[in-house]
C-alpha cells in the first residue's frame, strides 16, 4: 500500500467528519422563536414537516402553555410527534394543527420534542 | 494412474471466509484432472489436496492450482499467509463510507420532503413519498438492515433468490397487512416503548452485522448469523426448500419498522376504510420504496463476486455500524434517556 494513498484517504476521512460535524452544530443553533401571550396563557407555534420549525422556542416558566404543532402535507418522520417529559405519543394527521395543553406544573426547564425515530427535534426552553 | 504417485499437500487458502466456500473451493479442485480428492477446512482456511503430481513443487503446485481459483476469488499458498485482515481495504474503504454518508447527510439537508405538497393521497402521491422515503431517514433504518443482511447474505454465499423472496415478502406483505389495517381500522402502531426497543433491536443486529461485514474482529465470528454448512450446501447446489420463509418473513416484518413514512402512509391506509384502497397506498408505497432498496440488495450481491469484494464489504461495515449508532442514539433520545445527538 503506498503511502501517498493512505495520506490521501486520512486527509479525505477528516475533510468529510469535519465537513459533517460543522453541518451539525450550524443547524443546532438555527432559527428560534419566542412564544405568544395572549389573555394570560401562551402560545408555542411549532411547524412539523420535514423537522420541526422553530428548533428553539423561549418561554415563560410556570404559565398555562398550548404548544400548536401545525402540519402541512407532512408524510415524514416529524408528524410523529414524541415528547418524552409530557409522556405524549401521537401520529398528527398529515394536514392540521395539534394542539398539545401543557399544565403550568409541567411548564418548567427544558423541554424536548422529537420524532418517533429521534432524528428530528425541538427544545422549549421555559424560563423562570 | 498407480497409486504410488498420488501425494497428499496441505496449502493455506486466503479469501475464504464462509461454509459455502469450503463446497466451492473443493469442487473446483476435484474438476482438475490431475487432482483426485480435496479437503477443505474453513477454521483453518486451509486445504488438503491429494493427486497425481508427479515432480512438480509444493510451491508450483499451489500456483497451477490459484489459476483455477482466482476468479472465484481465492488463492492457494504453500506458507501460511499471517491472516491479512484487509486493512489496506480501508484505505479506500473509510472515504468512500464517508461521503456516502456525507451524501445522506446532504440529502436530508435539501429539504425533499418539500417536494410532498397538500394532503391528499392519491397513488400517485404515495408512489412518490416512498421514493422520497428510500433516500430519506427511512433508508437510516429500512435501508440500513437491508444492506446489512443482502450484504452479509452474499458474503455467505446467498444467491439472487434470498434477496428476492425478501423484497416479495416485503410487497406482499404491505399489501396484505395494508388492506387489513384498511378493513379493521385500527392501525399496527407500537407503543412508545415498544418502538424504542425496537429500535435498539434493529441497531444492535445492524452493528453485529456491520462488524462482521468488517471481517476484522474475530470474536464476534462467535455472533455471526452464519448459515450452516447444510444450508450452504443447499443453496449452492440449487436446492430450494430451506430458504424461502426465513428472507419473506423479514421482507414482511419491515412493515412494523419504525419509520416515519411508513407510518403516515399507514395512517392513511387506516383511513381509507376498505381493503383494496388500503392495500393499494401500501403496495404503491413499496413500491416506490422498491428501486432503491433493490439497488442495495441486488448490487451487494453483484458486488460480492467482484475482485474489489474486500473493499465493498468493509464501506458497507463502516456504514451499516454508522448507521447502528446513529440510530441506537435516536431510540434512546426518543426514550428521553439522553439528548438528541443528531439533526439530520
Amino acid at each position: 500500500m503506498n503511502k501517498l494513498a493512505i495520506s490521501i484517504s486520512i486527509v479525505l476521512s477528516a475533510l468529510l467528519i469535519g465537513g459533517v460535524v460543522l453541518m451539525g452544530s450550524q443547524s443546532s443553533g438555527g432559527a428560534s422563536g419566542v412564544a405568544t401571550v395572549v389573555d394570560g396563557k401562551q402560545f408555542i407555534d411549532i411547524t412539523a414537516k420535514g423537522g420541526y420549525s422553530p428548533r428553539v422556542v423561549t418561554a415563560k416558566a410556570g404559565m398555562p402553555t398550548v404548544l400548536r404543532v401545525q402540519t402541512n402535507g407532512t408524510f415524514d418522520c416529524s408528524a410523529s410527534l414524541v415528547i418524552p417529559k409530557l409522556s405524549y405519543q401521537k401520529f398528527l394527521q398529515s394536514s392540521g394543527t395539534e394542539e398539545i395543553i401543557i399544565s403550568p406544573e409541567a411548564a418548567q426547564g427544558t423541554m424536548k420534542g422529537l420524532c418517533s425515530m429521534g432524528m428530528y427535534s425541538f427544545e422549549i426552553d421555559f424560563q423562570s | 494412474m498407480p497409486k504410488s504417485d498420488q501425494k497428499t499437500y496441505t496449502f493455506h487458502v486466503s479469501g475464504m471466509h464462509c461454509n459455502a466456500c469450503i463446497l466451492m473451493t473443493e469442487s473446483e479442485l476435484k474438476d482438475v484432472p490431475y487432482v483426485t480428492d480435496a479437503k477443505s477446512s474453513l477454521s483453518s482456511h486451509s486445504v488438503e489436496v491429494t493427486g497425481a503430481f508427479g515432480n512438480k513443487t509444493p510451491e508450483g503446485i499451489a500456483e497451477e492450482l490459484t489459476q483455477v481459483l482466482r476468479p472465484h476469488g481465492y488463492g492457494l499458498s504453500v506458507e501460511r499467509v499471517q491472516k491479512d485482515a484487509g486493512w489496506g481495504d480501508f484505505v479506500y474503504a473509510l472515504p468512500i463510507a464517508l461521503v456516502l454518508i456525507t451524501a445522506f447527510v446532504l440529502l436530508q439537508k435539501a429539504g425533499l420532503t418539500n417536494l410532498i405538497s397538500g394532503g391528499s393521497v392519491s397513488y400517485g402521491t404515495a408512489f412518490v413519498i416512498g421514493l422520497i422515503a428510500s433516500v430519506s431517514s427511512c433508508l437510516a433504518i429500512v435501508g440500513g438492515l437491508v444492506l446489512s443482511l443482502s450484504a452479509s447474505s452474499a458474503k455467505e454465499g446467498g444467491t439472487w433468490r434470498t434477496q428476492a423472496l425478501f423484497h416479495a415478502g416485503r410487497l406482499g406483505g404491505f399489501f396484505v397487512l395494508g388492506g387489513t389495517i384498511g378493513l379493521i381500522g385500527s392501525s399496527f402502531h407500537l407503543g412508545l416503548t415498544a418502538n424504542v426497543v425496537l429500535g435498539i433491536v434493529v441497531a444492535a443486529v445492524m452493528f453485529i452485522l456491520g462488524v462482521n461485514l468488517l471481517d476484522v474482529f474475530h470474536f464476534t465470528k462467535r455472533l455471526q448469523l452464519t448459515m450452516p454448512a447444510w444450508a450452504s450446501r443447499h443453496v449452492v447446489r440449487g436446492s430450494r426448500h430451506d430458504h424461502y420463509l426465513a428472507p419473506a418473513l423479514v421482507g414482511i416484518g419491515t412493515f412494523f419498522l419504525p419509520c416515519g413514512f411508513t407510518q403516515s402512509m399507514q395512517l392513511f391506509a387506516l383511513s381509507t376504510g376498505s381493503f383494496m384502497q388500503g392495500a393499494l397506498t401500501m403496495l404503491v408505497f413499496a413500491l416506490g420504496t422498491f428501486p432503491m432498496l433493490a439497488l442495495l440488495s441486488f448490487g451487494s450481491l453483484n458486488i460480492a463476486h467482484k475482485p474489489w469484494k474486500g473493499i465493498f464489504f468493509k464501506t458497507a461495515g463502516i456504514i451499516v455500524i454508522m448507521l447502528a449508532l446513529l440510530n441506537l442514539t435516536n431510540s434512546l433520545a426518543t426514550a428521553g434517556i439522553i439528548n438528541p445527538l443528531f439533526n439530520i
